[in-house]
C-alpha cells in the first residue's frame, strides 16, 4: 500500500463504495487524526471515537472531494477540524450544528490539479523548512493546540512579549507561504 | 463592494486550524462567505495544516476501532436523500453558515437597537444578530473579552474606521469605542461577544440593566 495516491482512494470510496479503498485511508489517517485530537486536548477515548467519526464523514462525504482543489490530507483536515470545533467542547450536545461550516465552493480559487498530493505536500514541506524552528514551534502550537498566549510562553519558558512578536513575524511568514503556495 | 476591514490573520489561523470555538467560527465563515482574499488565505492554512497532519506521528486506534466503523458503514443508507443546500433561507442578506442554528426572537436592548440570539450549545461566547436604524449612536462601551462583529448590511462607524457590509471588525478587550451607524440604512451586524459588553457613559451607564446582551 505504499505509494497510494490517498486521492485516488477517496475517489474509489466516492465512485464505487470501494471498502478496501476506504481501509487503507482508515489505516493511514485515523491515527492520524486522533494524533491531533491528543494533542488538542482530547482524552484517549474522545479522541479515538473522534477519529472514527471522521473516517465516517470521508465515507459519507467522498462525492464532495474535489481532487483538483485540495488534497487528500488537507481535506481529511478540514473533516477533522470541523469535528473538532463542533464536538470538541466541554458540555457537548447533540444538537444540530452546521457540519459544513467552511466548506464553501470557492470558483474563483485556482485549482493546481497540475501538481500531484506528493508534490503539493513537498512544496509546502520545503517552504516550512525555511523557517527557523523556533517559528515552526509557535505556528505548530498555535495551530495544533488552543492555547492562549500566556500559556504558550510558560510551554517555550520564553517571555509573554517574546511570544506576541514572534506569532506576529509567524503570521508574517505564514501569509508568505501561503501567498508562495498560490 | 470592497473589502477593507479583515480578521486579524491569527484569527483567521485559529478559524482554519480548528482553535476557535463555535460561536466565533460561525462570524468568522460569516466574513468569509464574502471575502474571497481571507477565503484564500484560510486555504492556505489549511493547505498547510494537511502537511502537518500527514506528519504527524500516528497515534495507534483502538483494537476495535476499524472493524466497528466498518461496521457502521455497511449500516449507511445507500443513496443518502441530503437536501442540496435547502434554499430555504429567506433573505438574502443572511450568511449560509447561520442556517443550520436555531434563533430566538427579536428584543429590544435600547432605542433602534435590537438583537437576536443565536442558540448555540455553548455559551462561553455569545453570537447574536445586531439591528440598528439609521444614525443610531451607540453606547460607548468596551468588552470584557474579544468581540468579533461581520457587518452584514448596512454600515456603522467609529474612531477605528467606516465598516461597511463584508468588513469585519476583530476588536478584543481594551478597545474603547462609540460606533455610529450610517445614515443611508439600519445595520445588521453578526456579533461573537466574549464575557459582558460594558457601557460607559452616562446613557451606557442607564442602559447597561437592559444590555444583557
Amino acid at each position: 500500500m505504499e505509494n497510494l495516491d490517498f486521492s485516488e482512494a477517496i475517489v474509489a470510496v466516492a465512485r464505487r463504495r470501494d471498502r478496501a479503498a476506504f481501509t487503507a485511508l482508515f489505516d493511514h489517517f485515523a491515527p492520524r487524526i486522533k494524533a491531533y485530537l491528543l494533542r488538542a486536548g482530547a482524552d484517549e477515548a474522545l479522541a479515538d471515537e473522534l477519529a472514527q467519526e471522521a473516517l465516517l464523514s470521508v465515507w459519507r462525504k467522498a462525492d464532495r472531494f474535489d481532487p483538483s482543489r485540495a488534497s487528500a490530507a488537507t481535506w481529511i483536515f478540514t473533516i477533522a477540524r470541523n469535528l473538532r470545533i463542533d464536538r470538541f467542547r466541554k458540555g457537548w450536545r447533540d444538537v444540530a450544528v452546521g457540519d459544513d461550516l467552511p466548506e464553501m465552493i470557492d470558483e474563483a480559487a485556482g485549482a493546481d490539479d497540475i501538481i500531484s498530493d506528493a508534490e503539493r505536500g513537498e512544496r509546502i514541506r520545503n517552504a516550512l523548512r525555511q523557517l527557523p524552528l523556533e517559528q515552526i514551534k509557535v505556528i505548530e502550537l498555535s495551530f495544533f493546540e488552543d492555547h492562549s498566549h500566556a500559556e504558550i510562553a510558560k510551554t517555550l519558558g520564553i517571555p509573554l512579549g517574546t511570544v506576541k512578536s514572534r506569532i506576529r513575524i509567524a503570521m508574517t511568514k505564514l501569509r508568505d507561504l501561503v501567498g508562495d503556495l498560490s | 463592494m470592497t473589502i477593507r476591514h479583515h480578521p486579524a490573520d491569527e484569527t483567521l489561523t485559529a478559524y482554519a486550524a480548528g482553535n476557535l470555538d463555535l460561536g466565533r467560527s460561525i462570524v468568522v465563515a460569516s466574513h468569509l462567505e464574502r471575502c474571497a482574499v481571507c477565503r484564500g488565505f484560510v486555504r492556505g492554512v489549511e493547505k498547510i495544516a494537511g502537511v502537518m497532519l500527514e506528519d504527524m506521528s500516528p497515534a495507534p486506534m483502538s483494537q476495535d476501532a476499524l472493524a466497528h466503523t466498518l461496521a457502521r458503514i455497511e449500516r449507511e443508507p445507500v443513496l443518502r436523500n441530503e437536501a442540496p443546500a435547502a434554499p430555504s433561507w429567506d433573505d438574502a442578506d443572511m450568511p449560509a453558515c447561520l442556517k443550520p442554528y436555531e434563533m430566538g426572537r427579536w428584543r429590544w436592548v435600547g432605542p433602534g437597537v435590537e438583537m437576536r440570539p443565536i442558540l448555540l450549545p455553548e455559551d462561553k461566547v455569545r453570537v447574536f444578530l445586531l439591528k440598528a436604524t439609521p444614525g443610531t449612536r451607540l453606547p460607548q462601551h468596551t468588552h470584557e473579552g474579544s468581540e468579533l462583529t461581520s457587518i452584514l448590511v448596512g454600515s456603522f462607524h467609529h474612531e477605528g474606521g467606516d465598516f461597511f457590509a463584508g468588513d469585519f471588525e476583530d476588536a478584543d478587550g481594551d478597545v474603547e469605542h462609540r460606533p455610529i451607524v450610517g445614515k443611508e440604512r439600519t445595520c445588521i451586524c453578526l456579533v461573537a461577544l466574549e464575557g459582558q459588553l460594558k457601557l460607559s457613559g452616562f446613557i451606557g451607564a442607564l442602559l447597561n440593566p437592559f444590555v444583557r446582551l
